[in-house]
C-alpha cells in the first residue's frame, strides 16, 4: 500500500514517518511511537479513550488518520507528566477515586483537563455534559465528576487568595 | 475501624494502582510487542446457523491463513457439568462443519499488521447452506425452528426442576398474580475488549501468553486439555486488565488458536479484540425469560413462588462455567432475602443460535431481582400496602440470623428490614407520594422504586460441587515474604482489574504485620509468578484472596517474632508488631522488619543453630470455616420522572444502603457500588443486545450499544 510521510510533533520531539493513508493517529502513536498510554476502547469514535490533544485542544485519535497530522503538534498523557493542570488531576482522581480499571483514565484526563482550562466555571451538570464524550465502565462516573469540581473550586480558592 | 495504624482495615487509603494509570503507564496485553510478532485477524461467521461447505483460502496466502483443518491435533473446548441431563456442547476453536451463531471464528490470518491480516481475511471465501435461525429462548425448546447441535434432539443445555406442590396453595391463596417478564439480552462491555499474545519459548519449552483475562490459572488449565500439553508447559500473565465484570472468566477460542500459531510459526502472534468483535462475536449476558406466579396472604406475607424460567445460554458451554450456571443458579436464588413456604421453580438453558452467555457481576442475580421485585409490587398493589411495608412482612428478620431459607441458602447475618427502612428514610417517601398525588406540570409522571436483595459472594465446595463444572473452588494460597529490606511481596493467583487488590490486601497485611502499605507488593494474574487459583469472580477475592493473605501474613508475623525474639532475647509472647517494627511491650526495645529481614537472610551468625529454617517466606492457604458463602445485602430506592409519551426517564434521586460486612476499604466499596449501579441504570434504561430474526445482531458499536455515559448516579449512599 501506498504511504505518505509527514512530519509532526510528538510530545515536543519533531517525528517524520511514511504511513500509510488508512492508519489512524492512534495506532500511529501506540504500535510505532510506542507511546501506548493513549487507550483504543471503540475506534469509531464513541468511547473517548483514545482522546489526547491536537494543536492544544482534545481530538479522539481513532478517528484522526495520521495522514493527516502533517505539521500538527500532538501531545499524550505520556507528556504531561510536568503538566501542572495534569498534576492537580491527578491528585483529585486518585482522592476522590475516579478510576478503578485505569484504562479510561488518559482520555478521561485529557477530557478533564480540557474542562478545567476551557470552562472553569462549570457546574456539576456543565461537567457531566461535557464528560458525555468519554465512557467509563467501572465507577459510575461519580468519582470522576467529583474530581473535576475538586480541582475547579481549589483553583476558584487560588484565584480569590490571590 | 481504621486499625492501629490509620492505614489498615477500614481505612479509605488512596490507591497504589492509581499512580501508573494516572500517567499512561499501565501495562495491558494491546501495550505489549515482540520482535519478530505477527498480528492475528479471524474470519467469522456473517450468518448465525449454517452448514460450511467448504473454506477457499486466497491464492498467495495459503501459509499465512489457518482453519480447523490445519489445527487438526486441538481438541474442541467442552465445559460439561456433573448435573444430570446436561448435554454437552464441542466448542471447537475454528468452526468445524458448521457455524452456530454471527461472530463464531471460522479460519485465522497472520500478517505484519493487524490492517493486513484483516486484509486477508477478507478475501478468504465460504460456501456456506443457511439453516433457519433458533433466535427465541422460548421458541429454540417449544417449537424450534432448527437444532443448533443435531445430534442432542432439542435445543436444551439443561432443565432442572426445584418441585413442591401448589394444589392447597392455588386453593386458598387470597392473592394470585402470575406475570411475563424478560430482561433483554446485554453485554458486558468493558472499556479494553480481549487481547492475547503467544510467545514460544524454546528454552523453556513453554508458551507464554499475555490474556486480558480474570482467571489465569484456570486459562491455562484448559489450554494444557485443549493443546495437549502440560500445564508446566504453559504460562498465563494477565497484565493489567481494563475491565472485566465475568466477560473476561473464560478460555477463549482465539487463545488456542494463538497458542497453536505462535508454536507452528515460531512467531510472536498478537490479537486484539476490536469493539465489533466485543459486543457480536463474543460472549453476551443476562438474557432471562420469566413465567412467574406468586401467592401471598391479604396482609402482603408471601405463600409461594411458582416459576418456569428459561435462560438463553447461546449456543455452546463455555469454559469454565458451562452453559448451565445462570439456569441453575435462577432456582437457586428466586427467593430471594424473604421468606416463604411452598417454592416450585423449572429452569430451561435453552440453545440458540447467538453467542454464549457469560455472569455478568452476580450470577443471575439482576434478572431475578428484576422478577421478583416486580412481583413485590404487585403484591403490594393487589393488598392495598406500599411496596416497602410488602418487603418487612417477609423479609427474614435479624432474630432470626443465621437462616436456612427455602432453597437452603444459608445468610449469615445482617438487618435487612433495617436496610429498607432507611432507605426508604433517607429517599423521603412521603414528598414525592405527595408529589405523585398533586402530578406534575410538564405532564412527566413520578415513579418511585425499591429494590431489596441479598447476594452470596465467596462460594464455597459445597455450593460449586452439586453443579460439577470444570472447575470448583473452596481455598484459596497467598506467598509471602518479607525481603531482606523489610518490604513485603504478596502473591496471589487471582487477577486484579480495578478491585484494587493492590491496595487493599496491602492494607489487611498492614493491619497484621503492622508493615506500611508503600512497603507491600502484591503480585498478581502470573501462573508462573503465584500460587494456584480459581481467580477473580464471583465477589470472592476479599474474602477468599484476603483471607489467604490475611492467613500468611500472621504466619510471617509468627515467624518474625520467633527470630525478633531471639535476638532481642525476649518472650515471643512480649512482641508486637506495629509500624514497620518488632517491638517489646512496655519497653523502649525494639527492631525493624527490616533487621530482622537481614539477619534472617544474611547474617545468620546471629542466630541460635536450633533457629526454625522456615524462614520469612510461606505459602498458606486460607479455607473459610463455614463454605456456604457470605451474603451481603442492600436496598436501592429510586426516584424517576417518565415521560409517557416517549418513554425518557430522568433519575431524580437515589439511594443506597449496603451492608457489605467488615469493609477492608470504605471508599473502594463505594467506588464499587457506584459503578455497580451505573450498571444496572444501564441495564434498566439503556442497553440491549438486540438480535432480529435471522440471528443477525442490531447492536455492534458503542453508538448503538449504549453503556451509560453520564447517568445522574447515586447522590447518596450510606453502608450501615
Ligand atoms: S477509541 Fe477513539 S473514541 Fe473510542
Ligand atoms: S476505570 Fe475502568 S473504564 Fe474507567
Amino acid at each position: 500500500m501506498s504511504t505518505r510521510t509527514i512530519t509532526l510533533q510528538v510530545n515536543g520531539k519533531t517525528v517524520t514517518a511514511a504511513v500509510e493513508p488508512r492508519l489512524h493517529l492512534a495506532d500511529f502513536l501506540r504500535d510505532r511511537q510506542l507511546l501506548t498510554g493513549t487507550h483504543i476502547g471503540c475506534e469509531h469514535g464513541v468511547c473517548g479513550a483514545c482522546t489526547l490533544e491536537i494543536d492544544g485542544a482534545p481530538a479522539r485519535s481513532c478517528i484522526t488518520y495520521a495522514a493527516t497530522c502533517d505539521g500538527a503538534s500532538v501531545r499524550t498523557i505520556e507528556d504531561f507528566d510536568a503538566d501542572p493542570v495534569m498534576a492537580e488531576l491527578r491528585a483529585a482522581f486518585s482522592a476522590e477515586h475516579a478510576l478503578q480499571c485505569g484504562y479510561c483514565t488518559p482520555g478521561m484526563l485529557a477530557t478533564a483537563r480540557d474542562i478545567v482550562l476551557r470552562l472553569p466555571q462549570a457546574d456539576e451538570a456543565r461537567i457531566r455534559k461535557e464528560l458525555s464524550g468519554n465512557l467509563c465502565r467501572c465507577t459510575g462516573y461519580v468519582g470522576i465528576v467529583r474530581a473535576i469540581k475538586r480541582v475547579l473550586a481549589a483553583r476558584k480558592e487560588k484565584t480569590h487568595a490571590a | 475501624m481504621e486499625g492501629k495504624s490509620g492505614k489498615g482495615v477500614g481505612a479509605s487509603l488512596l490507591r497504589k494502582e492509581d499512580e501508573r494509570h494516572l500517567r499512561g503507564r499501565g501495562e495491558f496485553v494491546g501495550d505489549i510487542q515482540r520482535p519478530g510478532m505477527l498480528e492475528a485477524a479471524f474470519v467469522r461467521s456473517p450468518v448465525a446457523h449454517a452448514r460450511i461447505k467448504g473454506i477457499e483460502k486466497p491464492a498467495g496466502f495459503e501459509d499465512r491463513v489457518f482453519t480447523m483443518d490445519d489445527l487438526a491435533d486441538v481438541k474442541a473446548i467442552r465445559a460439561v457439568t456433573a448435573i444430570k441431563g446436561f448435554k454437552p456442547s464441542d466448542m471447537w476453536p475454528l468452526a468445524r462443519g458448521k457455524v452456530r451463531h454471527v461472530g463464531e471464528p471460522i479460519a485465522v490470518c497472520v500478517a505484519a499488521t493487524r490492517a493486513e491480516a484483516e486484509d486477508i481475511a477478507a478475501q478468504v471465501y465460504v460456501d456456506f447452506e443457511e439453516l433457519p435461525a433458533v433466535v427465541d429462548m422460548v421458541e429454540a425448546r417449544t417449537s424450534p425452528p432448527s437444532l443448533v447441535h443435531e445430534e442432542w434432539g432439542d435445543n436444551v443445555f439443561l432443565e432442572t426442576l426445584v418441585d413442591d406442590d401448589f394444589t392447597a396453595v392455588r386453593a386458598r391463596a387470597p392473592i394470585k398474580l402470575r406475570r411475563h417478564v424478560r430482561t433483554a439480552r446485554q453485554s458486558m462491555a468493558p472499556m479494553e475488549g480481549r487481547g492475547v499474545l503467544c510467545e514460544w519459548n524454546t528454552r523453556l519449552g513453554q508458551l507464554e501468553m499475555y490474556s486480558s483475562a480474570q482467571m489465569p490459572h484456570i486459562n491455562r488449565s484448559g489450554l494444557s486439555e485443549c493443546l495437549g500439553l502440560d500445564q508446566g508447559a504453559i504460562r498465563v500473565i494477565a497484565p493489567d486488565v481494563g475491565g472485566g465484570f465475568g466477560y473476561k472468566g473464560i478460555l477463549l477460542s482465539e487463545e488456542i488458536c494463538l497458542a497453536w500459531l505462535s508454536r507452528r510459526l515460531g512467531r510472536p502472534v498478537r490479537w486484539l479484540e476490536d469493539r465489533r468483535e466485543q459486543l457480536v462475536a463474543s460472549t453476551n449476558c443476562r438474557e432471562h425469560d420469566y413465567d412467574i406466579t406468586i401467592y401471598a396472604e391479604r396482609d402482603g406475607r408471601l405463600i409461594g413462588i411458582d416459576c418456569d424460567a428459561t435462560v438463553d445460554s447461546g449456543a455452546y458451554s463455555l469454559y469454565p462455567f458451562s452453559a448451565c450456571l445462570e439456569g441453575a443458579q435462577v432456582a437457586s436464588i428466586l427467593p430471594g432475602p424473604y421468606k416463604m413456604e411452598h417454592f416450585r421453580c423449572h429452569t430451561w438453558s435453552a440453545c440458540t443460535n447467538k453467542p454464549p452467555i457469560l455472569p455478568y457481576r452476580g450470577v443471575a442475580r439482576t434478572g431475578v431481582c428484576f422478577a421478583l421485585e416486580l412481583m413485590m409490587d404487585a403484591v403490594a398493589r393487589e393488598a392495598g400496602m406500599e411496596p416497602y411495608e410488602v418487603r418487612l412482612a417477609n423479609l427474614v428478620l435479624p432474630s432470626e440470623m443465621p437462616y436456612d431459607n427455602i432453597t437452603k441458602k444459608h445468610f449469615d447475618s445482617g438487618d435487612y428490614p433495617e436496610a429498607v427502612r432507611k432507605a426508604v428514610a433517607a429517599i423521603d417517601l412521603p414528598k414525592w407520594r405527595a408529589r405523585q398525588k398533586a402530578g406534575e406540570a410538564d405532564g412527566r409522571r413520578i415513579g418511585v422504586g425499591l429494590s431489596v436483595y441479598c447476594e452470596q459472594g465467596a462460594h464455597g465446595t459445597s455450593v460449586y460441587s452439586g453443579w460439577g463444572i470444570p472447575m470448583v473452588p473452596g481455598h484459596e494460597q497467598c506467598f509471602a515474604r518479607l525481603s531482606p529490606d523489610g518490604v513485603l511481596e504478596l502473591r496471589i493467583g487471582a487477577q486484579s482489574h480495578g478491585q484494587s487488590m493492590e491496595t487493599t490486601f496491602a492494607q489487611v497485611a498492614n493491619e497484621i504485620l503492622g508493615v506500611d502499605p508503600d512497603k507491600v507488593r502484591l503480585i498478581h494474574g502470573d501462573t508462573a509468578l503465584t500460587p494456584y487459583s480459581t481467580g477473580t469472580w464471583g465477589s470472592r477475592c476479599a474474602v477468599m484472596s484476603g483471607g489467604a493473605v490475611a492467613t500468611a501474613a500472621r504466619e510471617i508475623a509468627q515467624r518474625v517474632k520467633k527470630i525478633a525474639g531471639k535476638l532481642m532475647e525476649v518472650a515471643v509472647e512480649d512482641l508486637v508488631l506495629e509500624d514497620g517494627k518488632v517491638k517489646v511491650a512496655g519497653t523502649d526495645k525494639q527492631m525493624t522488619l527490616a533487621e530482622v529481614a537481614h539477619v534472617w537472610y544474611r547474617a545468620p551468625q546471629r542466630l541460635p543453630a536450633d533457629v526454625d529454617p522456615g524462614g520469612l517466606e510461606a505459602t498458606v492457604g486460607y479455607k473459610p470455616q463455614r463454605d456456604t458463602g457470605t451474603f451481603s445485602y442492600a436496598c436501592h430506592a429510586v426516584v424517576v420522572a417518565v415521560d409517557p409519551e416517549i418513554g425518557h426517564t430522568e433519575i431524580l434521586d437515589y439511594v443506597i444502603v449496603e451492608d457489605g460486612g467488615t469493609l477492608i476499604n470504605p471508599m473502594v466499596v463505594d467506588g464499587q457500588i457506584y459503578g455497580g449501579t451505573a450498571q444496572g441504570i444501564g441495564t434498566a434504561l439503556y442497553e440491549e443486545m438486540n438480535y432480529d430474526g435471522e440471528g443477525q445482531p442490531l447492536a455492534s458499536t458503542l453508538a448503538d450499544y449504549m453503556p451509560p455515559d453520564r447517568p445522574k448516579c447515586p447522590n447518596r449512599a450510606s453502608s450501615t
